[in-house]
């Protein structure tokens, strides 16, 4: 059943010592010894260490995305400009994109991407900037994205997920893993909580209130993971606490999020106003039944009764057309991938492969939480796509670089060479 | 140390592990409940939501003459209707100011639908030309290029048009449907059911206005509705209006009927009615003259009815035509004593003489010898009128149709059953009246009249009219003597008739001048006019019977109504390629010398 673990299973100790491998060890003065090719095929090859479920989890879902995508876009001739085919194509493009990134990261393992992280830091940052500056374009209200040639757009904040991670984790486990301290010092985690906090502030201004929270998810996972102490961890949240009771309080909320958590208090509030997203998604869910009424076969979906059906509200495109048994074979998936992802973190040889894992799973565990959840009405509407299924370049882009992590600290992780 | 250290994330990602595990069963459970345990509710809200069911109006069948030609037909047409709300958005004054002359209109009424209060619909004009919609469509177009608004929240909904080429030819026969498009009145009213056709429906999932086409419509077809064929000769028709109207206005009468009736087959070929009105433009006309008066109202018939005496007396054997009858110049009967309508001396006349000169007390006198008593006398007469057809409808079913009044005999006060014979004291309709001269051409056997010659389905499958009914009220040769008779009323130059005759042909025919019951006096007052006959009289083709109630102008049937007669009979003998049968009318006696 465990494809990843009898491939180790039967693998000699290549490194005889059966230790860790260390930073010396995989410097780039060693592995260039060898061309790629030959490292490749090699019995010991990090490619051959994939975590096949994970990937094998994650391409199906991209599948089952993409076909869903396709299904929700068919009849919006608006959105497709004629060609019923025209989401399909660009889904499938950017996962082969995603798939591309996702090699190049994984090859090139976290480790060696920590000479980046100031790079992506600043990319990021410059990304975010320049969405909010006169060179970003509005959509849906935010100014969060970056419009490219060809009909692409950028959103940095995605990148920004990924600097957030790569940052923290740097900044904690930097003196943890030359074995300096035991836990990330107070000053450690000041200094990733300042790096992280950055971004958050500029998204905010956006306003991207999703993206804004995945981050904060994501520091309470990184923090979590790091062995930083509780207190860190309870001041943030009580800090989060106070700070949604001041956003509240003192307005800064729009008045759509306003009611969005109206319309999620009261589902029968304003079917045709605030409650109209989630009535109908909900709507479309439940008249799937057992089975679904079969791929394209939707008639809430062929209907487009559902807004954002193809991104924020994808979900309920496989509630209503592969029904319960659909649903669940989704659900199965990201519980596959959330599993992995927490194994991978737990078994990592340094705090640092922990904690960039530590800091995916959060990320994709929440959002997938959230967006799922609102769209079974058990959480208030909030514009965070499906990671994986949704529609939407930057986010697939990231999540597949969020994957290459994930993946590099389990081929790299001493665990994976231990465990039999 | 290192094992500590690692030891603590371990455990906190085990925390993760349980958080997975709650979620994913959170999930799955609302998704159960969701998916299993409300599923049909959820389809069900999302059916009733996303579907929409439209009636698909059926087309009305139209209405056409004996020869096809159109009298009542639908057209394609439109409402032009407004949404007050979204129109009050921009400029009213503008929006009346560019759609008045469009739909032709006045622009401070539109104005003020326009500005109705708390409405998002109002209808501007209703059926108007398809081309109309098109120029406000057009024109809503060049505006908008020019980032004007002026006809924003101007909208069309079809609404079929009702049209009548003939104009008010046929009209009251024909009829008008009311604002619903259901029949208002006349054949329109009576055979709306057939006319109407079945609407269909159509169940559609409706997305932000349109259909969603991959979700498939269901629903019923409509059934358009039967082409109904009259048994009317629309030129005949014009030609008994065009005489009658100008009669009507020539002696300043209140109305008059002409009933043509085919004599073999009881078809009516023309139901004429004046005064009448346009069914184009239905609110000019007087709603008085929407009606049908030949089939809806009631008279004293008067002379006219003498002739169902004489079949009576002639087919009971009771007299021939050349039966001797002293006619005194006075007559007391009961409380009352008869006068004829001239005062005259005794008159020797025959039976046929009676009936030429219309002799009230001849009548009276013949009258009496149905039965040895005069109750059982009243009894025979009475079933002679009832097989005539007198106090039944016609069974055409035309709404508002009347019976006419024919009381049983017991009820007959002492008079009347003396008036009854000549024709007063009992009522009937100009298309009942008709019916007993059909009867006499028709060798003694009465058709029921028809209107309609055949109803055409949707699917072109013609049904005829069912046969109509057939009763031999007299025999044959009395039918034949009565029509002989009634030649001597228009042959004889002393007859009351002679302004019937057609050169040419043999007419047989009854001039008859009624008192007139005023309901509104609750006494008589005026005339009523009559002549009926029919020709050629040896070989009967056509019948004629022209009314004219209470004329100002004259008052004798012989003079107002016997030569619109002539003018209709020789239009129809024409148009029916009638030809004279080339014989000679019978000299019967009128008097006789002692």
């Amino acid at each position: 059943m465990n494809l990843g673990l009898k491939m180790r299973a039967g693998r000699p100790k290549a490194f005889g010592l059966g230790g860790p491998p260390t930073l010396q060890k995989l410097s780039p003065a060693f592995s260039q010894r060898r061309s790629f090719a030959a490292r490749a095929i090699e019995r010991d090859a990090p490619v051959r260490r994939l975590d096949w479920m994970l990937f094998g989890s994650a391409l199906a879902l991209s599948v089952i995305g993409a076909l869903l995508v396709w299904s929700a876009t068919r009849p919006r001739t608006q959105l497709t400009g004629g060609d019923p085919q025209a989401f399909l194509k660009k889904h499938l493009l950017n996962l082969a994109i995603g798939l591309v990134l996702f090699t190049v990261v994984a090859v090139v393992g976290h480790r060696r991407m920590r000479v980046l992280v100031p790079f992506i830091g600043i990319v990021a940052m410059f990304g975010l900037f320049a969405a909010l500056s006169p060179l970003g374009a509005t959509i849906n209200g935010q100014k969060a994205w970056i419009l490219l040639p060809a009909g692409f757009s950028l959103q940095p904040a995605e990148l920004a997920k990924i600097g957030v991670i790569l940052g923290m984790a740097m900044l904690l486990a930097e003196r943890v893993d030359t074995g300096d301290v035991e836990r990330p010092g107070n000053r450690a985690v000041f200094w990733s909580l300042v790096v992280a906090v950055a971004p958050i502030g500029v998204i905010m201004l956006m306003p991207d209130m999703g993206s804004a929270m995945v981050i904060g998810v994501i520091i309470l996972g990184v923090l979590l993971a790091s062995g930083a102490q509780a207190r860190w961890m309870a001041g943030l949240m009580m800090l989060g606490a106070v700070g949604a009771a001041a956003v509240w309080k003192l307005g800064i909320l729009s008045q759509y999020q306003i009611d969005r958590f109206a319309a999620f208090a009261d589902p029968s509030l304003d079917p045709a106003g605030v409650g109209y997203n989630t009535a109908q998604a909900r709507l479309a869910i439940g008249s799937g039944g057992l089975t679904g009424k079969g791929l394209f076969h939707g008639q809430q979906t062929a209907g487009q009764f559902v807004p954002e059906q193809q991104t924020d509200f994808v979900f309920s495109v496989a509630g209503e057309e592969l029904g319960l048994i659909g649903c669940a074979v989704i659900l199965f998936l990201f519980s596959v991938v959330l599993w992995r992802g927490i194994r991978i973190a737990s078994n990592a040889d340094d705090l640092f492969g922990t904690i960039i894992a530590s800091g995916v799973v959060a990320w994709l565990g929440f959002q997938m939480f959230e967006n799922i959840g609102m769209n079974i009405g058990i959480m208030p509407v909030a514009g965070l796509p499906l990671p994986f299924v949704s529609y939407g370049g930057s986010s697939m882009f990231a999540i597949w670089i969020a994957l290459g992590l994930l993946q590099s600290v389990h081929m790299r992780g001493a665990r994976a060479f231990t465990r039999a | 140390m290192r094992t500590l250290r690692l030891g603590d994330p371990k455990r906190r990602l085990r925390f993760g592990l349980i958080g997975l595990g709650v979620v994913l069963t959170l999930f799955v459970g609302r998704i159960i409940q969701l998916q299993a345990l409300d599923a049909s509710a959820y389809a069900a809200d999302a059916n009733s939501l996303r579907t929409q069911t439209v009636r698909l109006p059926a087309e009305r069948g139209a209405i056409v003459d004996a020869n096809g030609i159109t009298l009542a037909s639908s057209v394609d047409a439109f409402d032009i209707t407004a949404d007050p709300a979204q129109v009050q958005k921009y400029n009213p004054s503008a929006t009346a100011a560019a759609l008045a002359p469009i739909v032709g209109g006045d622009p401070v009424k539109i104005e003020e639908l326009l500005r109705k209060p708390d409405s998002r619909y109002v209808v501007v004009a209703r059926q108007v030309d398809p081309a109309v919609w098109t120029n406000v469509k057009q024109t809503q177009k060049d505006l908008s290029a020019q980032k004007r608004n002026d006809l924003v929240g101007i909208y069309a909904a079809p609404h079929s048009k009702r049209v009548y080429p003939a104009g008010s030819v046929g009209s009251n026969l024909v009829g008008f449907v009311n604002a619903t498009d259901h029949g208002g009145g006349g054949l329109e009213s009576a055979l709306d059911k057939q006319l109407a056709g079945r609407d269909g429906k159509v169940t559609f999932e409706n997305s932000l206005g349109r259909q969603v086409p991959t979700a498939g419509r269901k629903g019923e077809d409509a059934v358009a509705g039967d082409t109904v064929q009259l048994t009317i000769d629309r030129n005949i028709q014009w030609y008994a209006e065009q005489m009658i109207s100008q009669k009507v206005a020539e002696a300043g009468a209140e109305s008059g009927t002409v009933v043509v009736q085919d004599v073999h087959s009881g078809e009516i070929l023309a139901m004429a009615t004046s005064p009448g009105f346009d069914p184009n433009n239905l609110s000019a006309a007087n709603p008085a003259n929407l009606g049908n008066r030949a089939m809806q109202e009631a008279y004293e018939p008067g002379s006219t009815s003498k002739v169902m005496t004489m079949a009576a007396v002639i087919q009971e054997g009771k007299a021939v035509p050349e039966t001797q009858v002293v006619v005194p110049g006075a007559l007391p009967r009961s409380d009352t004593v008869f006068h004829d309508d001239v005062d005259h001396g005794t008159w020797r006349l025959t039976l046929n003489g009676v009936l030429a000169k219309s002799s009230n007390i001849g009548t009276i006198l013949a009258a009496e010898h149905l039965g040895d008593t005069q109750p059982a006398a009243n009894a025979k007469l009475y079933e002679y009128l009832q097989k005539f057809g007198i106090g039944s409808k016609s069974g055409i079913n035309f709404p508002g149709e009347t019976a006419g009044l024919l009381d049983p005999p017991q009820k007959w006060s002492g008079s009347q059953q003396y008036t009854i014979p000549f024709g007063q004291g009992l009522s009937l309709n100009s298309l009942q009246a008709t019916s007993v001269y059909q009867t006499i051409a028709n060798g003694g056997v009465r058709i029921a009249p028809t209107l309609v010659k055949a109803t055409r389905d949707a699917d072109g499958k013609v049904k005829p009219t069912a046969p109509p009914a057939r009763t031999e009220v007299v025999s044959a040769q009395t039918a034949r003597i009565v029509a002989d008779m009634m030649e001597s009323v228009v042959a004889d130059d002393e007859g009351t008739g002679n302004k019937a005759q057609i050169p040419g042909y043999r007419v047989a025919g009854k001039t008859g001048t009624a008192n007139r019951a005023d309901p509104k006096l609750g006494g008589y007052n005026g005339y009523t006019s009559s002549f009926i006959g029919f020709a050629p009289a040896d070989n009967p083709q056509i019948v004629v019977s022209v009314t004219i109630q209470a004329p100002t102008n004259g008052k004798w049937g012989g003079t107002l109504c016997a030569p619109v007669f002539k003018d209709v009979m020789s239009f129809a003998l024409e148009t029916r390629k009638v030809p004279p049968t080339g014989t000679k009318s019978p000299e019967i006696p009128v008097e006789w010398k002692p």
